[in-house]
């Protein structure tokens, strides 16, 4: 008995290893695979060049070297960010402000001066988030704040957001507000303050990336089903034993194993590309370093694996869907189009109609949980109040999971005329 | 081992393509003969498990092919018109990989690809890819994969189409070599591919089959005669708007013609034996005059 599954695993194994031999035996793939390794390189050379650093002569450097001079001025302000080093950071930016530099005409001084806030500007930007008007982010809030009010910055955060609920600007629900509000009295503070801007540059690209590696691994397997037809194969494939059943299972394990393999390595390569030269330092903090307003009380890392979670879960659908089509239209061309309009054309069609509510579930809203977290997007499921992004990530992996049986059947019932 | 069709009908959008058709097959070689469009692909497919008949059924052994599922198509070999292919694999791993959808085991499956690659003349291109193979060589790599699982039931749906005349010897050799104690099924619309080897031969036209029999009885089934002559140059076109001609051949003294009549056609006429093909061309019409023919 055991020595039959064994043989049957093999057998398996050996399909699937063909199927996915014949994805990348083609030319067309084989040059996708390129095409993503080039905008790999691009995205990571792109994403490592938002870190800026600034010397004390008032020259900037980008890029790696920027960044482990940035991250050496931050760490001097390493810790908790508690009343005192509140306090002690509105005196730093006074001081610095009343600095010769400062007060000069001249950008080159004026430049010398910024050079000086770099430590503190992660602390300065609270401040001045905490300060500023709702809907008008003011950069020099901290210029006009003193150091008893700099106390105040983790009470401001939750007072704005109950001034803003009670301003009637917005259409949120008594549950809503409560769970806004609830969720912003739950996050543990004092944050913890640490160089975040390794993390913080590669959360504000990887969308992009996560788009354009969804498009590419749905054009690679979108000819996993009807390239038997095309080639006029499938005379052979489904008179053979196994055409109808484990043959089509190891197609769709090959698009599965080509979606979840390349997605894993080409975010592990993204990821330790520009964490190698950014940094990793500052996982632990609170996302509220970089998204004041996020209502998702989560760390950094908790983040980037949640917006990876979700792009996987996305990418998964298209591709999923992509196959679905190849194997029903028979078409690869046709197939290839999936992708972009479930991940594309969705966008657009949000912009162009209004429909906020329905609009937070399209699938592509899964390769944008970078902007979802920065937003209220809340959903009443049964008279409790959760976000989106709890809802939708695990809405569509049902979905692929439920699409699956669809696509067997679909090709197991293949008429070849 | 016995394979009926019983009443098996196939309609598409218009038309019927295979037309009420009632056959028993047991070991040997059936050639299926027909023009194109006869509905001869149509009725393989159908027996291939790759197309369900509108109404009617195949059995094997009693039991109906669609329901026994892979339990038959275990023990099926089938060679399409078309014969499609991954271009870039290699001889061997499309053989392999052809093996492992047909559920032969690995050490088995090497074994066997081995000795076919051998046996179809591809030994030196095992390592060719598919899409580098010549248009005969394509065919045989065709046939190894029809016979992989060493199958019961092996159906060729026009094996020597496109080759050239050497191939084609070639491959009615190979055919009549493999044919041995299994049941061969041999659709083409070349009459020399079927005449030597085929057990049975069943003509089919509008998708019906429209004579059944060994090549002898066929041929005897035909209400005409076969007639040799020589006409004049200038008269081949007034003989051929008259009769069917199932052959022509120029000639110094004139055009020597084959034709195909109840009655004498003329005077120097003679009468004699008439063979498969002039029983192809009689049932047929001028559909017969197919360049491949001839060979």
């Amino acid at each position: 008995m055991c020595s039959y599954i064994i043989l049957e695993k093999r057998q398996v194994m050996k399909m699937l290893r063909f199927e996915i031999k014949k994805v990348f035996c083609t030319f067309k793939n084989k040059m996708a695979v390129v095409l993503l390794l080039v905008i790999l390189v691009a995205v990571s050379m792109l994403t490592m060049n938002r870190v800026e650093y600034t010397d004390s002569e008032g020259n900037h450097i980008s890029g790696m070297l920027g960044a482990r001079s940035l991250r050496a001025e931050k760490k001097k302000w390493k810790g908790e960010i508690t009343e005192d080093v509140l306090e002690a950071v509105v005196r730093e930016n006074e001081a610095i402000n009343n600095s010769p530099e400062a007060l000069s005409d001249d950008i080159a001084e004026q430049d010398k001066a910024y050079a000086k806030k770099q430590g503190i500007s992660g602390i300065a930007e609270l401040i001045n988030n905490a300060y500023s008007e709702w809907r008008d982010y003011n950069y020099f809030a901290i210029d006009n704040v003193s150091a008893k009010e700099a106390k105040r910055v983790y009470e401001r955060r939750v007072s704005n957001l109950k001034t803003y609920l009670e301003s009637g600007e917005e259409t949120f629900t008594d549950s809503e507000k409560n769970y806004l509000i609830r969720q912003y009295e739950d996050l543990h503070t004092p944050f913890y303050y640490d160089y975040t801007d390794g993390w913080s540059a590669l959360l504000q690209n990887i969308s992009t990336f996560i788009l354009v590696l969804a498009l590419i691994i749905g054009f690679l397997v979108s000819g996993i089903f009807s390239s038997e037809f095309q080639t006029k194969a499938d005379a052979i494939f489904f008179s053979a034993k196994l055409g109808r059943s484990r043959a089509v299972l190891s197609k769709m394990g090959a698009g599965f194993l080509i979606t979840t393999v390349f997605y894993i390595i080409f975010m592990l390569l993204y990821t330790l590309v520009v964490l190698a030269a950014l940094g990793t330092d500052g996982a632990n903090c609170p996302i509220q370093m970089d998204m004041w307003r996020s209502v998702y009380n989560i760390t950094f890392l908790q983040a980037y694996l949640l917006i990876v979670a979700g792009g996987y879960v996305g990418t998964l659908f298209a591709a999923t869907l992509s196959m679905l089509a190849s194997a029903m239209t028979r078409s690869t061309a046709t197939a290839i189009i999936v992708p972009f309009i479930v991940l594309c054309a969705f966008p657009f069609l949000s912009r162009v109609i209004t429909l906020p509510g329905i609009c937070s579930f399209f699938p592509d809203q899964l390769l944008e949980i970078y902007i979802t977290l920065k937003d209220f997007v809340l959903v009443e499921l049964g008279g409790k109040v959760v976000n989106v992004i709890a809802v939708i990530i695990p809405i569509y992996a049902l979905a692929c999971l439920l699409l699956e049986p669809i696509l067997y059947r679909v090709y197991k019932k293949a008429q070849v005329s | 081992m016995e394979l009926k069709f019983e009443d098996l009908t196939k309609k598409f959008a218009g038309f019927t393509a295979v037309d009420h058709i009632n056959l028993v097959m047991t070991n040997g070689v059936y050639g299926l003969l027909g023009v194109n469009g006869a509905g001869k692909t149509t009725l393989m497919r159908m027996l291939c498990t790759l197309l369900e008949p509108s109404s009617g059924t195949i059995t094997y052994n009693g039991n109906n092919i669609f329901k026994m599922d892979s339990e038959y198509r275990k023990r099926l070999g089938y060679l399409p018109q078309e014969f499609g292919f991954y271009p870039e694999f290699t001889v061997k791993d499309y053989l392999l990989y052809i093996a492992a959808i047909k559920g032969i085991r690995s050490t088995v499956a090497r074994k066997r690809v081995r000795e076919l690659i051998a046996k179809v003349g591809l030994s030196k291109a095992a390592d060719r890819k598919m899409k580098k193979l010549s248009g005969g060589m394509k065919r045989r790599a065709g046939v190894a994969q029809a016979m992989l699982n060493n199958p019961e039931i092996l159906v060729l749906d026009e094996p020597t189409a496109g080759l050239d005349p050497n191939e084609r010897i070639r491959f009615r050799n190979l055919i009549s070599e493999l044919s041995e104690e299994r049941l061969v099924l041999l659709s083409t619309h070349i009459v020399s591919d079927i005449e030597y080897i085929a057990n049975e031969i069943w003509l089919m036209k509008d998708g019906t089959i429209m004579h059944k029999g060994t090549a002898d009885e066929i041929i005897n089934s035909m209400p005409e005669n076969v007639w040799q002559c020589f006409v004049e140059k200038g008269m081949v076109s007034e003989y051929m708007k008259r009769y069917k001609i199932s052959n022509m051949k120029a000639e110094p003294q004139g055009v020597e013609l084959r034709i195909i009549s109840l009655e004498k056609p003329s005077e120097d006429a003679r009468r004699i034996e008439a063979s498969l093909e002039d029983v192809f061309l009689y049932y047929f019409g001028e559909k017969a005059g197919d360049e491949d023919a001839a060979v």
